[in-house]
């Protein structure tokens, strides 16, 4: 095999290199990282148009010590944990099953590509008029002689566990998580299980130690981003959630909004908290590219 | 006439692994076939890519006749390179593919079409004209890389490695195609491999690359004949090297005095036989040896010889090897005429 | 139990599951008046179709703003997403676990991380309340993707094709234009497909920079979602997710062979 870095001059070109690279990074520079470090100047409490000069902490105390705050972070680690271990343990056994054949798997991969492309919110009204107290499983369960009035059927939306976000999450996510196993599985191929198993692992054992152990890197880093986005969105708990306490980025949204404009940097203070959460997540993702980013020249 | 000149080129890599070159100078004479024979690492590609234009030296000059086409960019040097895998266009058929360079010059497209139809009757792809790439084999992908280039009448032309992807049973078909493709069109052309008997085969000078320098250039009997250096000498499969002092005729070593041939230098030197050169029986420089051990290669015989503890190798036909047993002592004869004297290893 | 049967159960649950949240959608959308406990509508209509086509629901007028939006996104993160990609796809460099690093950020940090800062930056910028303003924010979730696909296709685009053309006399432009090109056409329109997607999908970036006057689909939605209007919520939510059935149907095949890097970008 040639050397990669015999393929031309440009390896060493870092002009060119620059100029490929510039656009992109400025606009994603521009948009993103700015936008994150005036919530972040903001949050402190900096803003010289306002006459505040002096970064302080007092909106990062102000939300810590409200008891709404701090119930909705809660909440928001809640959904995000549920959602994502239900996601997660239904996509394996959804990726084990696409990969084989059965009559009608066609159809069912179909599905789940479509779902992938489901805007959140639709899916999130969907659900709501699905499980609702007046929705299309409470009028069975009417027809099925189990209820007598709405009320009766369990509060499954806007309800304190956030069960109706979290089915939805896991409605949305789990073909996410699906088709990246998926993927990594059609890598993998089935030799791996094969030589387990004639290496005298049943079934389970060649899941559970060969398998499981090969395809859990994607496994987790897919499993970060459905953290990230359940912990972050906003339009689902909208939808869906209940009004009080809030889902995080809920609440976050309406201090930005509020009219009384001394909780704005309460809003840019809990913005940061979930940026904080994302960080995280991509760090933890991310330490193998710096590793592999160690040994280029 | 020479057609190109290369000039005290140079070139080293950040990227370790690459392979540079340290001062290369060559002049190829032009309607020529040479072959760039060397190692891996020793800067074969590095050259051709230099030639194509598709790296730029850190130092020196590549001329065309006498202009230097150092600055120009690869479009515009008149150079067409064919690489090691076919990499034909896989959106083109095969005269698309034929056609490309006609193309990007712009020609008008009927005249592109009788340029590529006479181009695939010369490497008899004709048939296959409107196939697309993966329909071809190794072989006819190959041969339509080389008519591609050929088609440009380029003043010169880089084959890098021609042979190497094709299968055994199709190099030699190949071999002859580019030679014969050569002697017809007259475009110097310039082959890398690595294959010193490809490039025996193919071309009637050989350059060799060794470390990043030229080691030796000249046409391929010299190689075997009058190796440059020990490496030369080594590259191409010598292997009996004896130290020692040429004075008036005499080489005095090891061996004792033998006979050397005329014209050869005095002073300190290594004397050098190739193995299939030695003679058994009586002749001129006449010596005892000892055979150590005979090893079956298929169409000849390796010889270990103990020649008065000297170590040697022999290369015989099978009738001589079967007159030959190990352990036993025999005569053998190193004729004057296939000694050769080599510089002292530095 | 045989285990193909149990296969066959266990696929029948999972597209059970995948499919009924969007049956009341559909339902609703020909519903005149549902009202519990009916298990179907009473009357089926096209009332709510022909409202949400008609000229006074602004759906159409949606429908081209967003649209539009999308469309300019896509092209400019095309545009930028390109050289970007080749440079990730094909050159090894120092920083560019970095680069990646930056690249992957938008996908872990949500959309509310950052719009608040935005806001305030195009506040001043006159860009809130514009559609320009609204494209520009798209292109956060929107140019990561197409930059990262765009690499994961150079990354498998042999260079020498490139160097092989320049050898034949073509100029680096004609290169692009007749070796490039046509080797990551077909994973630039797939890139593209999904990009229109990702900033089809948005709802906090276009509510938060479009202050409630740049109105694209799902911002409508909502609204006749909360206002109660069930019919109609269910006729502009089958429309909403028209283009991605249809881009699912385009490029089937390729999604379960790529995979991972085409699902990542899915994240709104």
């Amino acid at each position: 095999m040639p050397d990669l870095a015999a393929k031309g001059p440009e390896l060493t070109d870092r002009t060119r290199l620059a100029l490929l690279l510039a656009p992109a990074l400025l606009l994603l520079g521009g948009l993103f990282l700015a936008g994150l470090g005036l919530t972040l100047l903001r949050s402190f409490r900096y803003m010289p148009a306002l006459g505040l000069t002096e970064p302080d902490l007092a909106a990062y105390v102000a939300i810590l010590t409200t008891p709404d705050f701090l119930k909705s972070l809660a909440l928001s680690l809640w959904i995000a944990g549920a959602s994502t271990i239900l996601a997660a343990s239904l996509a394996i056994g959804a990726a084990l099953l696409l990969r084989q054949t059965f009559p009608g798997r066609a159809v069912v991969s179909f599905l789940v590509q479509l779902n992938l492309t489901v805007p959140h919110i639709v899916g999130a009204i969907g659900i709501l008029y699905l499980v609702s107290q007046s929705g299309s499983f409470a009028r069975l369960a009417h027809a099925a002689g189990l209820i007598a009035t709405p009320a009766e059927f369990p509060v499954l939306t806007h309800d304190p566990y956030a069960i109706g976000i979290i089915l939805l999450y896991v409605w949305k996510e789990l073909p996410f998580i699906t088709l990246i196993l998926l993927a990594n599985l059609q890598t993998l191929g089935e030799d791996h299980e094969a030589v387990a198993r004639s290496l005298g692992a049943s079934r389970w054992q060649a899941f559970r130690h060969v398998l499981l152990p090969m395809i859990l890197p994607g496994l987790a880093a897919s499993s970060a981003l459905v953290f990230a986005f359940a912990f972050g969105a906003y339009e689902v708990p909208l939808v869906l959630g209940q009004h009080a306490p809030k889902a995080l980025p809920v609440l976050a949204w309406q201090a930005w909004t509020d009219t009384d404009l001394a909780t704005r940097p309460e809003a840019m203070a809990m913005a940061i908290v979930i940026a904080v959460v994302g960080l995280a997540l991509l760090a933890l993702v991310a330490r193998g590219l710096i590793a592999g980013d160690r040994d280029a020249p | 006439m020479t057609a190109l000149v290369l000039d005290q080129l140079r070139k080293s890599y950040a990227v370790a692994g690459q392979a540079a070159l340290h001062g290369l100078s060559l002049a190829v004479e032009s309607g020529s076939l040479t072959a760039l024979l060397g190692p891996s690492g020793s800067g074969k590609t590095t050259t051709m890519k230099l030639i194509a234009g598709l790296i730029a030296p850190d130092s020196g000059d590549i001329r065309l006749g006498d202009r230097s086409i150092r600055d120009l960019p690869p479009e515009r040097r008149g150079v067409a390179m064919v690489f090691q895998n076919p990499l034909l266009f896989p959106h083109l058929t095969v005269a698309g593919n034929v056609g490309f360079g006609l193309r990007m010059r712009g020609l008008a497209s009927d005249r592109i079409a009788a340029s590529v139809a006479e181009m695939l009757e010369r490497v008899r792809l004709t048939d296959l004209a409107q196939r697309k790439p993966a329909q071809l084999s190794g072989g006819q992908a190959q041969r339509a890389a080389l008519a591609r280039a050929l088609i440009l009448r380029p003043e010169v032309l880089l084959l890098d490695e021609p042979l190497s992807s094709l299968d055994p049973g199709l190099r030699d078909e190949m071999r002859q195609l580019i030679r014969a493709l050569q002697r017809e069109t007259g475009i110097t052309t310039i082959v890398v491999t690595h294959d010193q008997t490809e490039a025996v085969a193919l071309a009637d000078r050989i350059a060799l690359l060794l470390d990043g320098r030229l080691a030796q250039y000249d046409s391929p009997q010299a190689f075997y004949g009058r190796p440059a250096t020990m490496a030369v000498a080594r590259f191409f499969g010598g292997v009996n090297f004896i130290p020692g002092t040429a004075r008036a005729g005499i080489f005095d070593g090891a061996l004792g005095t033998l006979t050397l041939p005329p014209g050869l230098p005095e002073g300190p030197g290594v004397l050098t036989i190739r193995p299939e050169a030695l003679r058994f029986g009586e002749g001129p420089n006449p010596r005892a040896a000892q055979i150590v051990a005979l090893s079956f290669l298929g169409s000849l015989t390796r010889v270990d010889l103990d020649l008065m503890g000297v170590p040697l190798q022999a290369l015989v036909t099978p009738d001589t090897a079967r007159t030959l047993g190990p352990g036993t002592e025999v005569q053998v004869s190193l004729p004057p005429e296939a000694l050769w004297l080599l510089p002292p290893d530095a | 139990m045989r285990p193909d049967r149990l296969r066959l159960l266990a696929a029948l649950a999972l597209a059970s599951f995948l499919i009924l949240p969007l049956l009341p959608l559909a339902i609703w959308s020909f519903a005149h008046g549902w009202r519990f406990p009916d298990l179907l509508p009473q009357v089926w209509s096209l009332k709510a179709w022909s409202y949400a086509l008609g000229p006074r629901s602004g759906v159409l007028q949606s429908l081209g703003v967003t649209t539009g939006i999308a469309l300019a996104t896509t092209i400019l993160a095309a545009l930028v997403g390109i050289p970007a990609g080749r440079a990730l796809g094909q050159y090894r460099f120092r920083g560019k676990g970095l680069v990646t690093l930056l690249l992957l950020a938008p996908a872990f940090l949500p959309g509310i991380a950052v719009v608040f800062g935005l806001h305030g930056i195009f506040l001043r910028l006159g860009l809130v309340g514009t559609v320009p303003g609204v494209i520009l924010a798209h292109l956060i979730p929107v140019l990561p993707y197409m930059v990262l696909v765009m690499a994961a296709v150079f990354s498998r685009l042999d260079p020498d094709f490139e160097a092989q053309a320049r050898c034949l006399g073509a100029t680096a432009w004609q290169t692009f234009r007749n070796v490039t090109l046509p080797a990551i056409l077909p994973g630039l329109m797939t890139a593209a497909l999904f990009a229109f997607l990702v900033s089809w999908s948005q709802y906090l970036l276009t509510l938060a920079i479009g202050g409630g006057r740049v109105q694209t689909l799902p911002l409508l939605l909502f609204g006749f979602s909360s206002a109660g209007r069930n019919d109609i919520t269910g006729a502009i939510a089958l429309l909403y997710i028209l283009p991605g059935l249809l881009v699912i149907l385009l490029t089937a095949r390729q999604i379960t062979g790529r995979g991972a890097a085409l699902a990542i970008g899915l994240r709104p």
